[in-house]
């Protein structure tokens, strides 16, 4: 290994890791949109979520939501709603924060890998919604079932259903962070990490 | 805005060493999995709801750390009674309030500092190992700490000035001005922490004693 000798983070790494934590935690304090067909209020925090993985990349995107799990446990109200503490982690939502580390991880690598190869317009917007969908949905999802069904002693069955309910939230907010990565990409790109 | 949610008091809690909190929790939140005795969950979250209350927290920090987690806990108990048997429901319910009440007791009473040390301890033998630089992930914590209410107050700016030019703020149009505001201002950030030379290259030494404080924004 090199991390004896060369850092693995530069400076900047470090300042945009931070930077997007605080962006995630940021949009957890707007308040909650209400849409009528779910009856369960749609806060960005996800949405901030997939950013940090299509707009840093695979690793500084996972490190920043790394960082705002880190936060959450060291107990700052850092979750949508004012929430944090470590009661958190063990709870039956706890699988879909620990979840958000990965999934970063895996939109940043859809995107430097697919999305980011793809020229034409229209395209390339859907492969940024593909890789949000991908890492905020279904790796989010793999992680947040599989807890909250141990945690609460339920089969994956209905905590699954339990999810689908955030599915439909979630969705649309994959297709806001395509567009808003994509926006972000052609105006002040910087090299995914 | 209210940065951290440690309630000042001088309970037994309160007085209690941050780590011995954290190790206890641990213990207690493998223990809880272990058993689905009502008889002894019972009492355990009868204990639990007891150092709760021995913190004395303001009402409305309880209800608003509470009320999520207690809505999602009464759907999972509902479920469990109707999907199974009373006695699991009653397991799975017991098992969470212990959960949620004994962390919640040991996030009140505990600074955020406290836990910050405990954190460095934990990371110091990773940091030898050279898994995690632990200095870079203490400075990235001071760091969010910084930024979370810039970046808020930057959210507000940016609302404003759209809503000045009589724009109705869709998240889109608000996510994105943000997000470019932030990378643009990163750059300055990082030259002016390389410039006061932070953190400290990692040299051969593992002796160092001093960690230079987070504050390195100012």
């Amino acid at each position: 290994m090199t991390a004896r000798t060369r850092p693995l983070m530069s400076t900047q790494d470090i300042v945009l890791i931070s930077l997007f934590c605080a962006i995630i935690v940021a949009l957890g304090l707007i308040p909650p949109v209400n849409i009528a067909i779910v009856p369960v209020p749609i806060t960005l925090q996800t949405l901030g979520v997939m950013l940090a993985g299509a707009v840093l990349g695979p690793v500084r995107g996972a490190c920043a939501c790394a960082l705002v799990v880190l936060l959450t446990v060291l107990g700052l109200p850092v979750l949508a709603g004012g929430r944090g503490g470590l009661g958190v982690i063990p709870g039956p939502t706890g699988g879909y924060l620990l979840g958000w580390i990965p999934g970063a991880y895996v939109t940043g690598l859809l995107v430097k890998t697919f999305a980011m190869r793809v020229s034409r317009r229209a395209p390339q917007l859907a492969a940024y919604f593909a890789a949000c969908v991908a890492g905020g949905l279904v790796v989010v999802y793999a992680i947040g079932i599989p807890w909250t069904a141990v945690s609460t002693g339920l089969g994956m069955g209905k905590a699954a259903v339990g999810a689908l309910y955030f599915a439909v939230g979630d969705t649309l907010k994959a297709a806001a962070a395509a567009a808003v990565a994509h926006n972000v990409r052609r105006s002040y790109p910087i090299e995914p990490r | 805005m209210r940065m951290s949610l440690y309630v000042p008091g001088t309970s037994p809690l309160h007085r209690t060493g941050a780590r011995w909190k954290l190790a206890a929790l641990l213990l207690c939140g493998v223990a809880v999995f272990l058993t689905t005795s009502v008889a002894v969950l019972g009492p355990a979250a009868a204990v639990a709801l007891a150092l709760l209350l021995s913190v004395r927290a303001p009402q409305e920090q309880l209800v608003r750390q509470l009320r999520g987690p207690l809505l999602i806990l009464a759907a999972v108990v509902a479920v469990a009674a109707l999907t199974e048997s009373v006695h699991a429901a009653l397991v799975v319910g017991l098992r969470l309030v212990v959960l949620l009440l004994s962390a919640l007791s040991v996030t009140l009473t505990t600074r955020t500092s406290e836990l910050q040390e405990v954190l460095e301890l934990v990371l110091r033998p990773l940091d030898r190992a050279g898994l995690v630089n632990a200095s870079a992930v203490a400075l990235a914590v001071s760091l969010a700490l910084r930024f979370i209410p810039e970046v808020f107050r930057q959210f507000q700016e940016i609302r404003e000035a759209q809503a000045a030019r009589g724009l109705r703020g869709s998240p889109l149009a608000l996510v994105v001005p943000l997000v470019i505001r932030v990378l643009r201002s990163a750059e300055d950030i990082a030259a002016a922490i390389d410039a006061r030379c932070y953190p400290p290259a990692r040299s051969g030494h593992l002796d160092r004693q001093e960690r230079p404080s987070g504050k390195a924004t100012g």
